[in-house]
């Protein structure tokens, strides 16, 4: 019952959080104009004159930015979770195993050598925050009890991006490349189009839904390798197909989107202390929890005054100190 | 004649780097036999119950559990086989004892694993069986010592394995949960028609819940057989390298002290 309802909440608050969004920015629509836009757009009709403007501001702009928000929150929350019960480490998030590193060397690359449009940056930054995580994997995987393992070398592979990705900015024209660089690592939804969300909706779609499927077997990955053996578990196996499917869907955000920093954790975190440690119930719940957080933060990100500033600015401000203070609530243990 | 061995365990070795920790152990267990392995710390116990799970894989040899060997057989072929008590467990994230329980009947929840109602009534049931259901939505960790190796049991018997393997599974538990859990293991032993191998320290225990024994010293087993063969001070000083005697209570029921003890 406890469960229901807080799916009943969250649920209600992710609505809340996409009519919201629609409807507050720079250029107001009123609630009514978006039910009648919508309707519009859905019974396949044109929009009158008065209504054509809304319709373009909401089907154009703000539509693909709040659907790319809700899968991006979804991704990144339901990568953590899956990546702390593998590592059965609350704390772990998939930067540990260097998926943030590779995304910005691979989006520094691009900027530097190739292009600067959005599609290359994407490619670029998705193709390297994975081949990061398969090199971690490749160094780190030592058959049973591997998760040790696989943290250092998560800490070498994104060591060695950070230091590659150094020097590209280092090399980098400081008035176009630089500047092009370190706004791409703060994040933001701001240049969402709907070929981005397309991209981005396939793999996440493809990738959350596999995780999805497999979830329950996450609670196995997560009380240790030798006791998910010992009740039928190819630990090996799974644990390649949990980090695969979990790194694809964390890449597909942060090469859309910039690295947003802290809502894999925070909302893992949260999702954890409302519903407990089941992952059946977990995953779902963290993905709709990080679709809302992130939606929510974006558009607050949207409507500051003075003109819209990075997404990561706001995610780390809000998460950090939250982190913090559920930390100190904790005895020594984590609760669930 | 029929072979009734469940478990034979034929000439396997292990080594951990260069140091050989299993050396030619061969020995089998009859089918609703509880068969105590005793042995001083180091002397390749758990690694023998890891051999026996393929935790571990020996390098030579074969072990065979009702004639087939295990080195050709899957993980959830193996874990419908034998279930597993770890001396201790301690976990991250903190799962119910009702969720505990049902991860040992993963192998029989399909493609996806996920649970169904029927599967969570039928934990609950194994959950009354051993008089814990009361724990059911307990949080693991807050559990005592004893309780967690209720849940644990039970989880083991949700598993419907064939052979039972428990290490150390009262070896940090009070005098009286010591006795709790052995009276519980050697009761589904015989009431749920399971073979149970366990690692004991106590020889104390051993001598009176198992009806079958091994005694291992150094990666060798050094006596086994029924209990009533091999039961005796001289092979207990073999492996655990001290004096011992056996006396005996007004009732005739044996116990073993040191031989300084008066």
């Amino acid at each position: 019952m406890k469960k229901n309802s807080a799916f009943v909440i969250i649920t209600i608050l992710l609505i809340l959080c996409i009519i919201f969004a629609l409807t507050t920015g720079q250029y107001h629509i009123r609630l009514d104009t978006l039910w009648k836009v919508v309707s519009l757009k859905f019974s396949g009709k044109t929009p009158t004159d008065d209504l054509a403007t809304p319709s373009m501001v909401l089907w154009s702009v703000r539509m693909p930015r709040v659907l790319m928000a809700v899968l991006v929150g979804a991704a990144l929350s339901v990568g953590g979770v899956v990546f702390q019960g593998i590592m059965r480490n609350p704390l772990v998030s998939p930067s540990f195993l260097g998926v943030n590193h590779g995304a910005i060397f691979g989006a520094s690359l691009s900027i530097i050598f190739f292009s600067k449009s959005a599609f290359s940056i994407e490619s670029f930054a998705f193709f390297w925050a994975v081949a990061a995580v398969v090199l971690v994997y490749l160094i780190g995987n030592r058959g049973v009890n591997t998760i040790t393992t696989l943290v250092i070398a998560g800490v070498i592979v994104s060591t060695f991006f950070m230091a590659a990705g150094s020097f590209l900015k280092y090399i980098a024209d400081p008035y176009e490349e630089l500047p092009a660089i370190v706004y791409w690592t703060m994040g933001g939804l701001n240049n969402i189009l709907w070929a981005n969300v397309r991209r981005a909706s396939v793999i996440i779609g493809i990738g959350i839904t596999a995780i999805y499927i497999f979830r329950w077997r996450l609670n196995l990955m997560a009380i240790g390798d030798e006791e998910a053996m010992s009740m039928g578990v190819n630990v090996n196996r799974s644990r390649i197909i949990y980090m695969l499917f979990s790194t694809l869907i964390v890449a597909a955000g942060s090469s859309s989107c910039g690295i947003i920093m802290w809502v894999d954790l925070i909302v893992a975190h949260i999702s954890r202390m409302v519903v407990g440690s089941d992952h059946d119930v977990l995953i779902p719940f963290a993905a709709i929890l990080g679709a809302a957080f992130l939606l929510f933060t974006d558009t607050i990100v949207r409507i500051l005054p003075g003109g819209e500033i990075p997404i990561s600015i706001i995610t780390s401000f809000i998460g950090a100190p939250l982190l913090g203070y559920l930390l100190m609530k904790q005895n020594n243990e984590w609760k669930g | 004649m029929q072979n009734n061995n469940i478990l034979a365990v034929e000439n396997i070795n292990f080594r951990y780097r260069q140091k050989k920790i299993l050396d030619d152990v061969c020995f089998s267990i009859h089918r609703g036999d509880i068969c105590g392995l005793l042995g001083p710390n180091g002397s390749g116990k758990t690694t023998l119950l890891k051999c026996i799970n393929r935790i571990l894989n020996n390098e030579n040899g074969s072990i065979r559990i009702n004639g087939r060997d295990i080195a050709g057989l899957s993980r959830a072929e193996i874990a419908g086989l034998i279930a597993v008590v770890p001396q201790e467990l301690n976990i991250m994230f903190p799962f119910t004892v009702l969720q505990m329980v049902l991860m040992g009947g993963n192998r029989r929840f399909g493609f996806s694993g996920i649970p169904g109602r029927k599967d969570c009534s039928d934990a609950m049931e194994t959950l009354e069986e051993l008089n814990i259901d009361n724990l059911a939505e307990r949080r693991y960790n807050q559990l005592s010592g004893g309780e967690k190796q209720m849940a644990l049991i039970a989880r083991a018997l949700f598993q419907r394995a064939e052979i039972m393997l428990l290490d150390e599974p009262i070896s940090h538990l009070d005098f009286k949960r010591q006795y709790t859990i052995m009276e519980l293991i050697k009761k589904i032993t015989a009431d749920k028609d399971l073979t149970t191998v366990i690692t004991l320290h106590d020889p104390n225990i051993a001598g009176r819940y198992c009806n079958r024994l091994i005694m291992l010293n150094d990666g060798r087993i050094v006596h086994q057989g029924l209990r009533n063969n091999i039961f005796h001070a001289e092979s207990l000083e073999g492996i655990y390298d001290m004096k011992i005697k056996i006396e005996y209570t007004n009732t005739g029921m044996e116990y073993v002290l040191p031989h300084h003890i008066q």
